[in-house]
């Protein structure tokens, strides 16, 4: 029973995960581009998040706003920089797009320095998500309930979004055939900005969840931007529900890790990951795209 | 102009070896340091650039090969020449079981491979406590009293420097290296013709990892310390960024990345705190403006009047090969 | 013969004049200024901690420097080390090779303050380090060159030990966070606890890596086991993760808890109200903690001049440039083997009254202020209450301990 309760506990640690490797593997799969900023966005998101339920002050709603607000942020700069920089280097090879989107990492963390500086910051959920409820004989804080929530409800988004949608379907015809689809007359571009910028959405909406749960800092995206290129390179590049096994898996590991031999528990999602790519070299699941 | 590149060396190395007498001491480590880093960046770009392997967590074999020369001799108490020798053939050989797995697999997946199966190596530095000293490191280091004073250190370090980049410019202009370079142009063609494509990569990878591992072992000739640090994905992408500045079409490009982004980090660290904003602006511009480096823009503007084709990288998109 | 005696009477003149300079005389004056070195992070989060430091050091620089050090001021550079040692190394020998400064001081990263000894050892420069808590540094680790003004892991875990070992819990649970702080606290704090009270029994350990997001697993798991009592080692950003998922899932109210620094304002103050009450905690300075009059105004200087209330390293910072200034007045010379033996056993006035230089560690003797958090209305955030003094001479490891750690380091 216990033991169930613990891994319902890391199950909202694996939907965080989840959202924001979904981004990720969106924008690797559409594009074809490692996006390394992509974990300077979470942290965004969670700071964007903070500025904003600071600026409501004790208003109840504070929270729904800025989880509404911190994603569109994180697109629209997603957007800036795909839309000025990015799109002229999609014809070069992918280690000059990695070391692109390196480069914008490191100056959208400086950025982020210059303006919350090095301060650690705490959002306070509202009244009614504060302290925990008992579930299967253990303490579930209540704002858990929420990401237990956000997780499935933006797999099924995306899922709506991939495949009963125009420009989800264009999408996954430019991810197997970049060439054909713009020889039929259909601008790619557009295309590749509408998923970037989902892509940048998720990333921002994964930050503003996690902002209640935990101190919003610079370096927050460290362990974040490894672990989900982990987790789309277990599941398969581009593959949504790849993201969505490999957060699964990812969290399993841990709580078995902590379980086995807490000392080198941090190096058990790294040994699946080498483990899955060595019997599997092109991840768990292929591209359903 | 073969001639004026001969001599140009030749000066270069005469006031090298020259330096501690007449430069003040700081500059003469910051120079040893550079020698250091330029080894490391010129190592990762026999697989990068010659070897067109996306080699993302080429640090760790930097850090093998000082964690095993500063264990050798404070933990296992080696002579100190075993030590020396032990750091470059441990990072080798850590090269060779990488390799084994990650030739398998290409481009996007075999970086992504080696830089799960490098934080493997990282978190057992960051780890094992009683051995590697976790995250503080392994610090006062003793080493042979020849190696002790500054200048002691520049020298030995100095000429194991240019011996190890000779080694590996004999390389480069090998049947070996030829064929490495053929084969990152091309590698379906060179399959088809009779080469043994992984066999070439593997050895590469061996070889870019042990001149790593002497790097590392300079590393600690020079500070006497060893950290986590030196294994982590950052440092990776800085080589990387250093190849990419200096050209990472030309040989060498990476000695002249590192001499700027050292130099960069020492003075630019002084004045502001925004240093790696300024890197990324760097980069960013890098990307756009001399996407084939420093060296690389010159060659090619030397080479108009009479055109030589550039090495065309093969172009992005097909991931699975 | 006239000259002859004329010349014997100068030089014995001149001699006199030597002898009562070197005596209690009028002091020497230094040809030139007195120059510091402070390698510390002042980029990325850890920063915080850096400039408060710094803050409190040119505070007590511009007391100093108003009536001057042997007729000298004392000036600074700075470089940041951006948490990674490697850097700091670099820029200590860019310090005392380029810049030729007299000392260093710094820094936060316990690492580079360790490498930072051992290059100061093997340059023969004195080294101060204000902010790490690694005890190593002036335990196993130290030698002649490096002192240290922060109090570290060997003293917290003693100070807590003491005062836990009077309130009756016999079963503990120890978690931490997987990093040599961690390590190092809970060691210390267990190895002083079962010295203290030996029928103490650990029901078990829980570590969670640096960084680690959710603490709500590990804490669920140490309710399940029931101990008496939990102790924790953890800070930074990991301390603030902890401090709000105890409050989130109720621990504190049914596991007492202690950590080190969970008293403190640094830690506090960013949490707001997300911090729980009732938790134990240990730190050598509180601003409002002793109510001296020493004490209340090197706040109210600190805070005119940067207005917020000085942290634990402000005061490290501000105690620093004390003990360096009147170890040159008591060295009478820039000579860096005459500081080093003025500095050790000086005595100097703080605002928690006298701390020592203890001489055969190099260690400050600071005391620790123990308490429990709890909220004031006067306060937007938390504050330490049943606040109780734990002197340095009893938190610290006594000179024998010390000594036999440097002969295993060796």
């Amino acid at each position: 029973m216990a033991i169930l309760g613990q891994l319902l506990v890391g199950l909202s640690r694996a939907m965080i995960l989840f959202i924001v490797a979904a981004g990720l593997s969106l924008v690797l799969g559409v594009l074809r581009v490692p996006n390394v900023f992509h974990g300077s966005l979470y942290m965004i998101g969670a700071f964007v998040a903070w500025t904003v339920a600071e600026a409501m002050g004790g208003s109840p709603a504070r929270l729904w706003v800025a989880l509404a607000a911190a994603p569109i942020v994180t697109a629209a700069v997603g957007l800036a920089v795909e839309r000025t920089l990015l799109c002229r280097l999609y014809h070069r090879e992918h280690l000059m797009l990695i070391l692109f989107t390196f480069g914008v990492m490191l100056v959208l963390n400086d950025l982020v320095k210059l303006s919350w500086g090095p301060t650690y910051r705490s959002l306070v959920p509202p009244e009614g998500l504060q302290g925990a409820v008992s579930v299967l004989g253990v303490a579930l804080p209540r704002y858990n309930l929420v990401l237990l929530g956000a997780g499935p409800l933006v797999a099924g988004g995306l899922w709506l979004l991939v495949h009963r949608t125009r420009i989800g379907k264009i999408a996954r015809a430019a991810a197997t055939d970049r060439e054909m689809v713009a020889v039929l007359g259909i601008d790619v571009g557009r295309v590749f900005a509408v998923a970037f910028g989902v892509g940048c959405f998720l990333a921002g909406l994964g930050g503003a969840l996690v902002a209640p749960t935990t101190s919003i800092t610079l370096g927050m995206d460290h362990t974040l931007l490894i672990e989900s290129f982990l987790i789309v390179i277990i599941g398969g590049l581009g593959n949504l529900w790849g993201a969505l096994v490999g957060s699964l898996l990812f969290g399993v590991a841990h709580s078995v890790g902590l379980l086995i031999w807490p000392q080198f528990a941090i190096a058990f999602p790294y040994a699946i990951t080498a483990g899955v790519l060595l019997v599997r070299p092109q991840g768990l699941l292929r591209s359903v795209w | 102009m073969v001639n004026g590149t001969r001599l140009g060396v030749g000066v270069l190395l005469a006031a090298l070896f020259g330096a501690p007498a007449f430069l003040p001491p700081f500059y003469v480590y910051l120079i040893a340091l550079i020698l250091v880093t330029g080894l490391l960046a010129t190592s990762l770009n026999l697989v990068l650039g010659f070897g067109g392997l996306y080699q993302f967590h080429h640090a760790v074999f930097y850090g093998i090969g000082a964690y095993t020369l500063a264990i050798g001799i404070t933990k296992l108490h080696w002579p100190a020449w075993v030590a020396f020798l032990a750091g470059p053939a441990a990072a080798a050989l850590a090269g060779l079981l990488i390799g084994l797995v990650c030739v398998r697999l290409e481009r996007l997946y075999f970086g992504m491979l080696q830089l799960s199966l490098g934080s493997f190596v990282w978190i057992v530095a960051l780890r094992w406590y009683p051995v590697t000293g976790g995250d503080n490191g392994l610090h006062g280091i003793p080493l042979p009293a020849g190696l002790k004073p500054l200048g002691g250190a520049y020298l030995f370090i100095l000429t194991t420097v240019v011996a190890s980049l000779l080694v590996l410019w004999a390389v480069v202009r090998s049947p070996f290296g030829l064929t490495l370079q053929a084969i990152r142009d091309n590698p379906q063609r060179c399959q088809v013709v009779g080469i043994q494509v992984r066999a070439h990569q593997l050895a590469a990878m061996v070889l870019a990892a042990l001149f790593a591992g002497v790097a590392g072992v300079l590393y600690v000739t020079l500070e006497r310390s060893v950290f986590p640090n030196m294994l982590s994905w950052v440092l990776s992408l800085e080589i990387l960024v250093m190849c990419l500045l200096g050209g990472w079409f030309t040989f060498p490009g990476p000695l002249l990345g590192a001499a700027l982004v050292v130099t960069l980090r020492t003075f630019a660290g002084r004045y502001t705190e925004y240093w790696t904003l300024i890197l990324g602006v760097l980069l960013i511009l890098l990307i756009f403006f001399l996407p084939e480096g420093i060296l690389g823009t010159l060659r090619a503007r030397h080479a108009q009047k009479a055109p030589e084709p550039a090495p065309q990288p093969a172009p992005a998109g097909d991931v699975h090969g | 013969m006239h000259m002859r005696r004329l010349a014997v009477l100068v030089i014995l003149g001149m001699v006199a004049v030597t002898m009562s300079r070197a005596g209690a005389g009028p002091s020497p004056r230094l040809d030139r200024n007195i120059k510091v070195g402070v390698v510390d992070t002042y980029s990325g989060p850890p920063a915080v901690f850096g400039n408060d430091a710094l803050n409190g050091f040119r505070l007590a620089l511009e007391e100093i420097n108003r009536e001057g050090v042997l007729g000298a001021r004392i000036e600074f550079v700075t470089r940041d080390e951006k948490f990674s040692p490697e850097i700091g190394l670099s820029m200590a020998r860019e310090l005392v090779l380029q810049e030729r400064v007299d000392l260093l001081v710094g820094t936060i990263n316990s690492a580079t303050a360790l490498a930072i000894s051992a290059f100061a050892r093997e340059q023969r420069v004195p080294f101060i380090v204000w902010i790490s808590k690694s005890e190593q540094i002036t335990g196993a680790k130290g030698h002649r060159y490096v002192f240290s003004t922060s109090e570290n892991t060997a003293m917290a875990g003693k100070a807590l030990a003491h005062a836990l070992s009077r309130r009756g819990y016999a079963r503990f649970w120890i978690g931490a966070e997987d990093y040599e702080y961690g390590h190092a606290v809970t060691n210390s704090f267990w190895r002083f606890m079962k010295r203290a009270k030996p029928e103490v029994t650990l029901l078990g350990q829980t570590w969670w890596r640096t960084g680690e997001p959710d603490l709500v697993p590990y804490l669920t798991q140490i309710l399940q086991a029931r101990p008496d009592a939990a102790f924790f080692g953890t800070g930074g950003a990991g301390m603030a993760n902890l401090l709000r998922t105890m409050k989130v899932i109720g621990f504190a109210e049914r596991v007492p808890s202690a950590i080190h620094t969970a008293i403190d304002v640094t830690v506090l103050r960013p949490l707001g109200t997300a911090a729980p009450e009732g938790v134990w905690g240990t730190t050598d300075y509180l601003f409002y903690y002793p109510e001296s009059p020493d004490n209340r105004e090197f706040v109210r200087r600190f805070q005119a001049a940067y207005r917020d209330p000085p942290g634990f390293p402000a005061f490290h910072g501000y105690i620093t440039a004390h003990f360096i200034a009147e170890a040159y007045r008591r060295a009478r010379s820039l000579d860096r083997e005459r500081f080093i033996e003025a500095l050790e056993g000086l005595r100097i006035r703080t605002p928690v009254g006298e701390v020592e230089m203890r001489a055969c560690d190099h260690q400050a003797v600071l005391p620790l202020f123990f308490g429990r958090t709890r909220r004031d209305p006067q306060f937007p955030f938390l504050m330490a209450g049943n606040l109780v003094t734990i002197p340095g001479r009893e938190a610290m490891p006594t000179c024998e301990d010390i000594q036999r750690a440097r002969a295993q380091g060796r």
